[in-house]
């Protein structure tokens, strides 16, 4: 599903956010992505949404050499993952609806589709009773649930997950990585960056982490301390 | 694409003019006086063209016989002036027939004096060139002739209605231009601040899986909206000005050419010419800012 074979990324400003790292993650898989920040997380996930070429190494996801990806193929790659980030990326002119049925319309899908896949998607994620509400008027909790229908809605093989509870207090945070656990039992893998050691030692998931641009940990035990903040 | 894809994408470019509506406005306006610049020279240049051809199709020498001349040698020259070459035509009038040409200016008491032998006016020929661009060989051919006094034409008007069409044409033309590069830039401008307001949407189009082509549409389809309500007002507006200033010039000698025989022209140029800035400024501003930021995060975090 997703794998780095030996990826170096040096930004043009000379700083090393990664260096020889080499991971594999299966379909289906749950992975954790912790290190402090600056440690190459977000270049890490950069590399898989494609925003940013590797300076070297391979890295291949869902059957996409993505250095081998044309620009025109780019938007087709997107569609196989859906992204959640940290600060929700709502459209506050829009009702919870129109959100999810944006990342539906935006790729050309049908009214019919989108009419009948967006309240399943919504009641997926309990919001079922505020698809007419404006994201100004939900919690952050709330707020995650809608950007996750919005990744969610569109089927992606994967859902990367950026600090999905940075912005969100403890206990709905708990209630976020619950959904994406239930996501991941249907098959759908998860790739989740986070900051909070109580969370990842709740779901006893893989755990990856990444200190200096470089892979120090990689395992389901959380015996194993790491590095945080 | 879908039917329902175009709809929305239409339904997306009007909502973002109306959300922008002052800076919509604002250059609607440049447009609306860029274009009517554009339709003010082209309507010069048709009037100076109009008159140009008028005088063109008049424009006949006449050649004066010398006071005396007997019926006989009349013919003769006619016949001579006719096989010079470059003469499609002459025509004779007789001294008797320009005076009763002028019977009306002139008071009776007079008109009858000058009758007969008193007549001071020349027995005359009217010449048509088939080709007046070489006037300047026949005319003096013509002017050489025995028996001819004088040569007689509207030339000098159509040397400068020539002139002055060529310097129409000339400053039309790069003003066309300057102004086209204008109105570009002012879409281009407009749109590039819909994008800024609109990069979040963007950046989620993009991330969701969106191509370039589909998140460029709403903006096209806007820029297309802009031009074409410009080129319509600019119609409207000119069409008022220049039935107006048609009221003011209708003299006798001196008409402007109707509004009808130019409408198809103006309405149709400016439709086009607010398509085509439109589509193209639209095109420019948003490939620059795919280009450069295109589905890029840092952006979004910085301006959130």
């Amino acid at each position: 599903m997703i794998e780095f074979k030996n990826v170096y990324k040096i930004y043009d400003t000379g700083v090393k956010a990664l260096q020889d790292v080499n991971i594999r993650i299966d379909k289906g898989e749950f992975v954790f992505i912790v290190g402090a920040s600056g440690a190459g997380k977000s270049t890490f996930l950069k590399l898989i949404m494609r925003e940013e070429l590797p300076t070297g190494g391979e890295v291949i996801v869902n059957d996409f050499k993505l250095s081998k990806l044309k620009r025109k193929q780019v938007p087709y790659y997107r569609r196989t993952m859906g992204v959640v980030f940290q600060d929700f990326r709502l459209i506050d002119t829009m009702t919870v609806y129109e959100n999810v049925a944006f990342a539906m319309r935006v790729i050309g899908a049908s009214r019919r589709d989108i009419r009948s896949r967006v309240p399943y998607i919504l009641g997926l994620v309990g919001l079922q009773d505020k698809a007419k509400s404006h994201p100004r008027e939900l919690s952050g909790g709330e707020q995650q649930r809608v950007g996750l229908a919005r990744a969610l809605v569109n089927n992606p093989a994967l859902i990367i997950a950026d600090e999905p509870t940075g912005n969100i207090d403890p206990e709905m945070s708990y209630e976020i990585v619950e959904l994406l656990n239930e996501i991941n039992r249907r098959g759908t893998t998860i790739l989740m960056v986070t900051h909070e050691r109580d969370l990842v030692r709740r779901f006893q998931r893989r755990v990856i982490e990444i200190k200096d641009g470089a892979v120090v940990s990689d395992s389901v035990s959380l015996e194993v301390p790491y590095a945080a903040e | 694409m879908r039917l329902s894809s175009f709809r929305y994408l239409v339904k997306e470019g009007l909502r973002s003019l109306w959300q922008n509506r002052f800076m919509s406005l604002a250059s609607i306006g440049v447009l609306v006086s860029c274009l009517l610049i554009t339709g003010g020279a082209y309507l010069v240049f048709e009037n100076i063209d109009s008159a140009f051809r008028k005088v063109y199709a008049q424009n006949k020498v006449l050649a004066y016989a010398q006071e005396g001349c007997s019926a006989e040698q009349l013919q003769q020259l006619q016949t001579r002036i006719e096989n010079i070459v470059n003469v499609e035509q002459v025509q004779f009038m007789s001294r008797d027939e320009v005076l009763e040409r002028y019977k009306e200016e002139l008071s009776d008491a007079l008109y009858q004096e000058l009758l007969g032998e008193n007549n001071p006016m020349p027995d005359t020929f009217i010449v048509t060139l088939s080709d007046l661009s070489r006037f300047d060989v026949t005319v003096p051919q013509i002017e050489k002739l025995d028996g001819i006094s004088e040569i007689s034409s509207s030339r000098d008007i159509a040397v400068t209605l020539t002139n002055l069409r060529s310097v129409v044409l000339a400053v039309g033309g790069w003003m066309i231009v300057l102004l086209l590069v204008v109105s570009l830039f002012i879409i281009v401008n407009t749109i590039k601040l819909t994008v800024y307001s609109r990069r979040l949407e963007i950046y989620i189009m993009k991330s969701v899986g969106a191509t370039n082509g589909f998140v460029r549409m709403p903006f096209i389809i806007e820029g297309i909206v802009l031009g074409l309500v410009s080129g319509g007002a600019s119609y409207g507006l000119l069409y008022f000005i220049y039935t107006r200033l048609s009221e003011l010039f209708d003299f006798e000698s001196f008409k402007l050419v109707p509004f009808s025989s130019v409408w198809i022209v103006l309405l149709a140029g400016f439709l086009a010419a607010g398509v085509l800035i439109g589509a193209l400024g639209s095109a420019i501003s948003m490939s620059r800012y795919l280009r450069e930021k295109g589905g890029k995060t840092q952006d979004i975090n910085r301006l959130d």
